[in-house]
């Protein structure tokens, strides 16, 4: 979230700079600013070079035909410009299946596929704003829309009652992140870099361990209440001990954001989600290929898509877990969280590759950290104003399950440097957890009932 | 380890052929007494070594058909003579057979325990020199892989014996109590001496080695977790069978692992990470006065000891295995307390001596190659090579080491791995990790295994 280095003014300026003078000079600004840098590279498979300059008109100033090339380039900019989005066509075809036929099984494997392209796309629609915005608010979208779809996802499944699905698929997240890509991208990067130790910034690393550390403490004492049977009231005291840890780790994530928003200018290195944005010399002239009303209208619409896609996710899980034979804690913990975050963990590996550990880590622990300070609390509080009983007790196994990994992972990151067999057992770790969660019963899912949906 | 060098040394003796002057000085100059071997010697044992290598001036190294008689026998004589007579330790070799004796003549089980088990103690010290000297002839690789996997053979072979009586958690017990003491009791013995030798000063070790370390005793507990919080919180799939096969995948996947640690630290050999040496006595770090350690016996010599010795080791282990039940009658102590506290200090002290000998000499890589890299070896190599073996022979071994004993490992590597971030070290910290152990050791005195109680001995 290091926007400083990203002169947002110099971009808003070229943007009004352009409204008001002649084609030529916006052309020369253009191409000074649209200097191919490499964090596009993931965003990008064709040059758009082309695109901008139509697009910097904004809307209302041309004529129809003007509306409609804006839209059409729009469209073109935002859909076709990414590999992933060939993905796209299983969402509708998600839906025709489940009209169709009653195939369960398929339904949630296209749905799954379908989602991820808008994934990748919000997060492309997020940082695009982000630009408009000014560093504060764009570090703030950062950490709201990061991880957007696994927020949307569980709030369906909130809504449908399934409050174990949204605590497994949470906590799904948050393990993939922090051990299989963040294990892929130190493996991967250490195979390309393999003469020196990769370095990453140590400071930020620790802050984000301590962090993770409190939220295994926010979800270990009502679980421990729970299992030692010494709660006051049966029922209702992890209840309540989970709404009030839900909003102490609000408070802390927010006073997290402060911090680091502040902090810009000091040692610590913030840790940015998506990550495009860090602190090294050539990133410095990214421009926004979409404009501000572009960016919104495009936000809008995909978090739709994913909420339209989520809806039949959650519907079919059961049914999915029926149809393939695998526990439904096996599905949300391990299949959902590897599939939805497959562009994040794409990214993360070239980042490594590149030698810009920092920005792997930005992905691949900020991700987590987000999910489990915010990600977490925020459903507690939403399940809350719902009516939901969602709290914070993720029964014994997952628990020590996310206590131990996080425990070794916070090992790993603390030296600040990574290398390949670092990589290799963070992965080797992560299939010790999904062969651990392909033998888990969970208790809990067998009395789940799906409640009507409100 | 320049095992090249050492090579090179040998065959150019070799070569060379009768003369004798020339070999002779060669020798005075790689005849250091080096540190490195100090602790498989206790007596000044220049002339033994020199009169070995006289003998090897004939061409009696590559082969024995090419000699007579009387040649053979001075050979044999003196490869015994440097082998068993030269190490203090080896006055406990006669406990061996007398062990057997006692068995025989008496059904007194406490007394054929505790002999087998003094008897093995100077055969696992041996097993470890012979070992060692092999490696000279093997080259950095093959040396580096024998030290890795032969470093714990003793521990090893006893528990394939308790596997074939169905003893499994005899195994368990024995495995963790050895990962155990030496994490905590050999560590801190080293770290307690050296800081008392050297109180001034802070005494220093390679952190990257120590982390690294760190990282795969976390990853291995991190395996031996999940089975017991699996059949602990009763939320496997089907009981019984899949703590069993997750356990065999996780072996699998923990075998991988420590088959890539071995790659890993063979490739960085010439980077920051110094490889940690199961024995230690090579290490490139002090690279001073080790340089011109020259092997002892013979390549074949090391061959045929480490196979004389693995057999007697394999017989002593037998009727250690046999006896242990009886013994835990005879002096009232609970099997657990036996496998976990006292098998493995016994069977350990040859390395413990060596560890708090290396820490005394300012030598701390070598200490904690010495007990962290054993720890390590057992945890990821020979615990779930417990369960292979066990999987080809029948016997149901999982790593589910019930809670009381993962959770005692796991509070034990984190506080281990915490001691070792900084990288140094002082008595104050050894003290705290012998007490420490003891913490360890009175509660497996006071601690009643659930599970022992219904496991019979299987033919």
């Amino acid at each position: 979230m290091k926007m400083d280095k990203v002169d947002y003014k110099g971009q808003i300026g070229v943007q009004s700079h352009v409204e008001m003078g002649p084609l030529d000079r916006a052309m020369d600004d253009l191409d000074d600013d649209c200097l191919y840098s490499s964090e596009m590279d993931a965003q990008k498979t064709q040059p758009i070079l082309s695109n901008q300059r139509f697009l910097f008109s904004v809307l209302p100033v041309g004529g129809y035909k003007m509306t409609r090339n804006g839209v059409y380039k729009s469209i073109k900019t935002v859909v076709f410009s990414n590999k992933l989005n060939l993905l796209m066509p299983f969402g509708p075809l998600a839906i025709m299946v489940h009209k169709m036929s009653y195939s369960n099984g398929w339904v949630f494997f296209l749905s799954l596929l379908g989602i991820t392209p808008l994934a990748e796309r919000l997060g492309y629609a997020t940082e695009q704003l982000a630009f408009y915005t000014g560093p504060t608010v764009g570090g703030l979208l950062n950490a709201t829309f990061g991880n957007a779809t696994e927020l949307i996802i569980s709030i369906y499944a909130l809504k449908s009652g399934m409050t174990r699905v949204v605590q497994l698929s949470l906590l799904g997240s948050i393990l993939s992140n922090m051990l299989l890509v963040l294990g892929c991208a130190f493996f991967c990067g250490g195979l390309v870099h393999y003469g020196k130790e990769q370095v990453f910034s140590k400071a930020t690393a620790v802050v984000n361990s301590g962090l993770l550390l409190m939220a295994v403490m926010g979800l270990l004492f009502p679980a421990v209440l729970h299992y030692t049977h010494t709660e006051r009231q049966v029922g209702k005291s992890e209840l309540a001990l989970s709404r009030f840890s839900s909003c102490i780790m609000l408070l802390a994530y927010a006073a997290y954001l402060v911090f680091q928003l502040k902090s810009q200018d000091d040692n610590y290195v913030p840790v940015v989600e998506e990550g495009s944005h860090n602190g090294e010399d050539e990133d410095d002239d990214e421009a926004p290929e979409i404009s501000k009303w572009e960016s919104i209208i495009w936000l809008a619409i995909m978090t739709a898509w994913i909420s339209i896609l989520s809806d039949y996710l959650v519907d079919t899980i059961e049914g999915a877990s029926v149809a393939w034979n695998v526990p439904i804690a096996f599905i949300s913990v391990i299949l959902l969280p590897i599939i939805g975050n497959a562009a994040e963990h794409a990214s993360a590996i070239m980042f490594a590759m590149k030698d810009k550990l920092d920005i792997s880590l930005g992905v691949a622990i900020g991700s987590s950290t987000q999910i489990s300070m915010f990600g977490i609390p925020f459903c507690v509080v939403i399940g809350w104003m719902m009516g939901r009983e969602m709290d914070l007790n993720f029964q014994l196994f997952e628990t020590a399950t996310l206590f131990i990994t996080v425990i070794v992972v916070a090992f790993f990151l603390q030296e600040g440097t990574s290398n390949y067999f670092k990589g290799l057992m963070l992965i080797l770790c992560y299939l010790i957890v999904s062969a651990s969660f392909f033998v888990h019963e969970d208790p809990s899912a067998t009395g789940q009932s799906k409640l009507p949906k409100t």
